[in-house]
C-alpha cells in the first residue's frame, strides 16, 4: 500500500488564540442559537475505585473470538497524564468500606438539600425543560447570579457577557485555565490545592509556581509572593475560603496581592465555592478591589451551599474579554449545563437571608462539635475561619506520616480523613497534616469523635 | 492588558449565521434547525428522575449501574465484551466524553482525521488539546468514503480518526465497507478510533448501526463516545460515557474527574430507568423518525429540492438546494424564513478544510441541513406553510 509522505500540516498554532476563525462563524449546534429560551469535593470514593495508577504498557483483552491478544498499547495515553495521581484516595475509600469506617474524609455532606430548591428541579422536568440549555447559560439563572453577584460584592455585571454556566465549579477551573491560559504560560499557586487545579494547570500547559501556605495560621508569605510575581507571570489562582485549611485570605492580603498583580499585569483566579461558609470573618471578593473586576476569574458552585453537590452547576463570573476565553473552552468540554438544575439552581439563590444564616449557625454547631472533639482526642487544631475542613497536625499520634497515619484511622479507629500531602507539589510539605471534613449531621460527628476518643492513643514522644 | 488578551474578542464579527437567527427569531420561524426535540421526554424516565431527586440521590455518585448496563447492550447490539468496572467512564454528556477521550490521547502536534462534512465542535476540542484537524471529504452526492483519499491523508504523525456514524450532518450510516476501510488505516498507522455514536439507536430502512470497535482488531485501539441525549430526547440531562479498553477508560476517567468530577446525580440514577428501556421503545423510536424523515423529504420535494442522499439514520436530511436555484445556501435560508417562517440552517458551517484543486469544496455553499426531531405538530405546520408557497402554476414561490 502506498506509504503516505510526512508533510508538515499548515494549521497554525494550536493555541486556543486560534480558535477565533472558528468562533466567529457561530454554530447551529450550539443551543441557543436563536436565543429563545425553551433549554466536591475533593474525593470521590466510588469513582476512585475504579481509577488507576498510570496505564500499564502491556495487557490483554480478549477479542471477539476468545483468544487474548496482547494490547501494544494502541491507544497511548497523552503526556500531559503524568501529573493525574489518584492511588492514595482509591486505597483510602477501599479501606475505608471495608473497615466500616465513619467518613469524614468526603469533601460532602450526608444530608441532603433544601426542599424548595429540589421542589424547583422537579418542577422544571415536568414542565418539559429537558432539553439543550444555552451553552453560557439559561437567561434567567444568568440574571439570578449577576443579582446575587451585586448582592454579595456591590458589583453591577452584565448577565449575557459576563457570566458563564459551567458544569460546576470544576468545570468553571477547567474552562478557565484551557480558555485563558497558553502553553508556557507562568501561574502562581497556594499549597494546598484542591487536586484539579495542578492537573487542569498541566493540560493547559502552564509552568507552575507554587506558594505553600504554613501552620499555624496559614498566612500568605509576602515575601515570598513577591519574588515569585513578575512581568511574566500570567495568572494567579486563590481559593478563599480555602480547602482544606479553612484559611479565609484577609483584606490586607488579598491587598497585597492585588497590588502586585496590577503592577504587573496578573490575571486572578478566584475560586469561592464556599464563600457562604465563611464563619470567622467576612468572605471578601478580589473582584470587588479597586482595579481588580477587569483582571478577575470569579468561580463558585451551588453544590456546597445548597448541600446538592451532585447537581453540577457552577458558574464563572469575569469581564467580556476574560469570559469570552471562558466560554470557548466551556463549548468544547460540555457545551451546555444541566437544564433543570438551572432553573432550579434560579431559585436556589433567590433564597431569603434567613437560608444563608441557618445555613452558618448549622455548620458553625457541628465545627464546634468537631474542633473540641479533635482537640479532646489529642489532635493539635489548626483554626480554621471558613468552609467545612479543618486540618489538625495527627504527629502527637507517633505515625509517620499523613498517609500512614489515615490508614491507622481507617484500620484501628474506624475513622476516615484526609492525608494532605496529596494537595502539595512536593508531597514533604503536608505529612503532618491531615483534613477532616464536618458537613455531616451531629450524630455521625459525635460518633466519630467517641470512636477516635475511645481508641486513639498519644504516643510517648 | 487588552493586547495580551483580547486579540480574539477583537477580530469577533458579526457573522451571517448570528443575523439569521436574529432574522428567525423576529419572524417567530418554525424551527428545524436545531438538533434537539420539541417534544417531552419519556415520561418514565422523567419520573425517575424525579424520584431521584426525592430521594436524595443529590451528593456526588457514580452509578455503577450504569456501566452494567451498558455492557450488556454492547454485548447484545455488538457482540463487544466490556468490563462494566474498568472499560466505561461515566461523563456530562457525549460532548465532554468526547473531549476527555481526546485530551487522554492527544500530544501536540498530533494529526487527528475527521470526516467532512463535520459537526464542528470536534475541531475545537482537538484544537484546545494540541492536535491538529486534518479532513477527509465525504464525497456527494452519496457521502460516499474514498479509500484512496482517507489513506492518503495519514501520515506518521496521525493518532486518531474521529467517527461520527450515524453521522450529523448528512444521515450517512457508514457501511461495513467503509468501516472495514477505515480499521484497516487504524490497524496499519496504528491510531486509534473515536466514535461519536449519539444517533445509535436512530438508524432507517434496514439499516443497523455497527460500532467499528466490533471489526477485527479494532476493540482495543477504540473509544467508543455516546449518550442518552438524543436516544431519550433529554439532552439538556448531560449523560453521556466513553467506552475503551481499560487503560484508555481510566484516562479518560481521570481526565472527567477534572473536567468536571461527575455528571448530575439523580439524571445518573434516571439513566438506570432509561437504560433499562424496552426493546418495544427502540423500535417505536425508529418507526417515528422515521416518518418524520419521510414527511420532512415530502416537505423538501414539495418545494423543488431533488433530495438525491436519502438519511441512512440521524434526524437530520442534508440537501442540495434545487439545481435551478441560484441562491447560495445562507441566502436561501434567509429566503425560506422571510417567504415561509421556517428556520434551517445553511451547511457551510459543516465544511471545513481546503478545497481541493477538483474544486470539490464548490459544493459546500449548496447544502442546507433540516432537523426532522421535530412534533408532528410542527412539521404539519413546517409542511403547511410550504404548501402556502406554491403558486397557483404549481412552482415552488420561493426562488422563481
Amino acid at each position: 500500500m502506498l506509504r503516505p509522505l510526512c508533510f508538515k500540516s499548515s494549521s497554525s498554532t494550536p493555541t486556543f488564540l486560534s480558535f477565533s476563525k472558528h468562533f466567529q462563524k457561530g454554530s447551529f449546534d450550539s443551543p441557543f442559537f436563536f436565543f429563545r429560551s425553551s433549554r466536591r469535593i475533593n474525593n470521590h470514593p466510588s469513582s476512585m475505585a475504579a481509577m488507576s495508577t498510570a496505564p500499564t504498557q502491556n495487557g490483554t483483552v480478549s477479542t471477539q473470538d476468545g483468544t487474548p491478544q496482547i494490547i501494544r498499547q494502541p491507544v497511548q495515553v497523552a503526556k500531559r497524564l503524568e501529573k493525574f495521581k489518584t492511588t492514595i484516595f482509591t486505597q483510602m475509600s477501599m479501606l475505608a468500606i471495608k473497615h466500616g469506617a465513619i467518613n469524614l474524609g468526603q469533601g460532602f455532606p450526608n444530608f441532603d438539600g433544601p426542599d424548595f430548591v429540589k421542589e424547583a428541579a422537579i418542577q422544571a422536568i415536568k414542565d418539559g425543560k429537558n432539553q439543550y440549555a444555552r451553552g453560557y447559560g439559561v437567561p434567567d439563572f444568568n440574571n439570578a447570579l449577576a443579582a446575587r453577584f451585586k448582592k454579595d460584592t456591590g458589583l453591577v455585571i452584565d448577565p449575557e457577557k459576563e457570566v458563564t454556566v459551567t458544569s460546576g465549579c470544576t468545570e468553571a477551573i477547567a474552562a478557565t485555565m484551557l480558555g485563558l491560559i497558553n502553553p508556557g504560560d507562568e501561574v502562581i499557586l497556594f499549597a494546598p490545592f484542591y487536586d484539579s487545579y495542578e492537573a487542569t494547570l498541566s493540560m493547559a500547559g502552564a509552568k507552575i509556581k507554587c506558594i505553600t501556605l504554613r501552620p499555624p495560621d496559614f498566612a500568605v508569605p509576602i515575601d515570598e509572593l513577591k519574588s515569585a510575581i513578575s512581568k511574566n507571570t500570567r495568572a494567579i489562582l486563590i481559593n478563599t475560603p480555602h480547602n482544606p485549611t479553612g484559611k479565609m485570605f484577609t483584606r490586607e492580603e488579598l491587598n497585597t496581592i492585588a497590588s502586585l498583580c496590577i503592577e504587573n499585569d496578573v490575571l486572578v483566579f478566584m475560586d469561592e465555592v464556599y464563600d457562604k461558609l465563611a464563619f470567622e470573618m467576612d468572605h471578601i471578593s478580589m473582584a470587588s478591589l479597586p482595579g481588580m473586576y477587569e483582571r478577575t476569574v470569579t468561580m463558585n458552585s451551588l453544590g456546597k451551599t445548597f448541600s446538592l453537590t451532585g447537581w453540577k452547576i457552577g458558574w464563572a463570573i469575569a469581564p467580556p474579554h476574560l469570559t469570552w476565553g471562558v466560554r470557548q473552552a466551556h463549548s468544547f468540554l460540555t457545551f451546555a449545563t444541566s437544564t433543570p438544575m438551572q432553573w432550579a439552581a434560579t431559585v436556589a439563590l433567590r433564597a431569603p437571608d434567613s437560608y444563608f444564616e441557618e445555613l452558618k449557625r448549622d455548620y458553625m454547631a457541628k465545627k464546634a462539635i468537631l474542633v473540641q472533639g479533635l482537640k479532646d482526642v489529642g489532635f493539635k487544631v489548626f483554626p480554621s475561619s471558613g468552609t467545612y475542613f479543618v486540618v489538625v497536625d495527627h504527629t502527637p499520634f507517633g505515625l509517620e506520616n499523613d498517609i500512614a497515619f489515615c490508614e491507622y484511622l481507617i484500620k484501628e479507629v474506624g475513622v476516615v480523613a484526609i492525608p494532605t500531602s496529596v494537595f502539595y507539589l512536593n508531597p514533604e510539605e503536608g505529612k503532618n497534616l491531615v483534613r477532616f471534613t464536618f458537613c455531616k449531621d451531629e450524630e455521625t460527628l459525635r460518633s466519630a469523635v467517641e470512636r477516635m476518643k475511645e481508641k486513639l492513643k498519644k504516643k510517648v514522644i | 492588558m487588552e493586547e495580551k488578551l483580547s486579540s480574539v474578542a477583537k477580530t469577533f464579527s458579526p457573522s451571517p449565521i448570528q443575523e439569521l437567527s436574529h432574522l428567525a427569531q423576529r419572524c417567530n420561524a418554525i424551527n428545524l434547525a436545531e438538533g434537539f426535540p420539541d417534544f417531552p421526554a419519556p415520561p418514565p424516565i422523567k419520573e425517575a428522575a424525579v424520584s431521584a431527586i426525592h430521594n436524595d440521590f443529590n451528593q456526588y455518585r457514580h452509578v455503577q449501574g450504569i456501566c452494567d448496563k451498558l455492557a450488556l447492550k454492547m454485548k447484545k447490539m455488538h457482540g463487544l465484551n466490556i468490563d462494566p468496572l474498568t472499560d466505561i467512564a461515566i461523563c456530562c454528556g457525549q460532548t465532554e466524553a468526547f473531549a476527555a477521550a481526546i485530551f487522554s490521547i492527544i500530544d501536540k502536534g498530533d494529526e487527528v482525521l475527521l470526516f467532512d462534512p463535520c459537526y464542528e465542535t470536534y475541531e475545537g476540542c482537538i484544537t484546545m488539546a494540541g492536535g491538529i484537524p486534518v479532513y477527509v471529504q465525504l464525497d456527494p452526492p452519496q457521502w460516499t468514503l474514498d479509500p484512496d483519499k482517507l489513506m492518503s491523508s495519514f501520515t506518521c504523525r496521525t493518532k486518531a480518526v474521529v467517527l461520527n456514524s450515524p453521522h450529523n450532518p448528512t444521515g450517512k450510516v457508514f457501511s461495513r465497507e467503509e468501516l472495514e476501510v477505515i480499521a484497516e488505516c487504524c490497524r496499519r498507522w496504528d491510531c486509534v478510533a473515536i466514535t461519536d455514536e449519539v444517533y445509535e439507536y436512530i438508524t432507517f430502512d434496514d439499516q443497523k448501526h455497527e460500532t467499528i470497535a466490533s471489526l477485527r482488531g479494532m476493540q482495543e485501539r477504540t473509544i467508543i463516545t455516546s449518550s442518552l441525549s438524543k436516544t431519550f430526547s433529554i439532552t439538556g440531562w448531560r449523560i453521556g460515557w466513553a467506552i475503551a479498553p481499560a487503560a484508555a477508560a481510566s484516562a479518560v476517567r481521570n481526565i472527567h474527574v477534572k473536567l468536571t468530577d461527575s455528571a448530575p446525580a439523580p439524571f445518573q440514577e434516571a439513566a438506570l430507568t432509561a437504560l433499562s428501556s424496552p426493546t418495544k421503545y427502540f423500535e417505536t423510536i425508529r418507526i417515528e423518525y422515521q416518518l418524520k424523515r419521510d414527511l420532512c423529504m415530502k416537505l423538501l420535494d414539495s418545494v423543488g429540492f431533488q433530495i438525491q442522499f436519502k438519511p441512512q439514520g440521524s434526524f437530520f436530511l442534508f440537501a442540495e438546494l434545487p439545481k435551478d436555484c441560484m441562491l447560495s445556501d445562507v441566502e436561501y435560508v434567509k429566503e425560506l424564513i422571510k417567504k415561509a417562517g421556517v428556520v434551517v440552517v445553511p451547511g457551510r458551517g459543516f465544511f471545513h478544510g481546503k478545497s481541493g484543486s477538483d474544486g470539490s469544496c464548490r459544493h459546500e455553499k449548496r447544502y442546507i441541513r433540516v432537523a426532522f426531531c421535530k412534533s408532528d405538530a410542527t412539521l404539519n405546520a413546517a409542511a403547511q406553510k410550504f404548501g402556502e408557497l406554491m403558486n397557483t402554476r404549481g412552482c415552488p414561490k420561493l426562488y422563481c
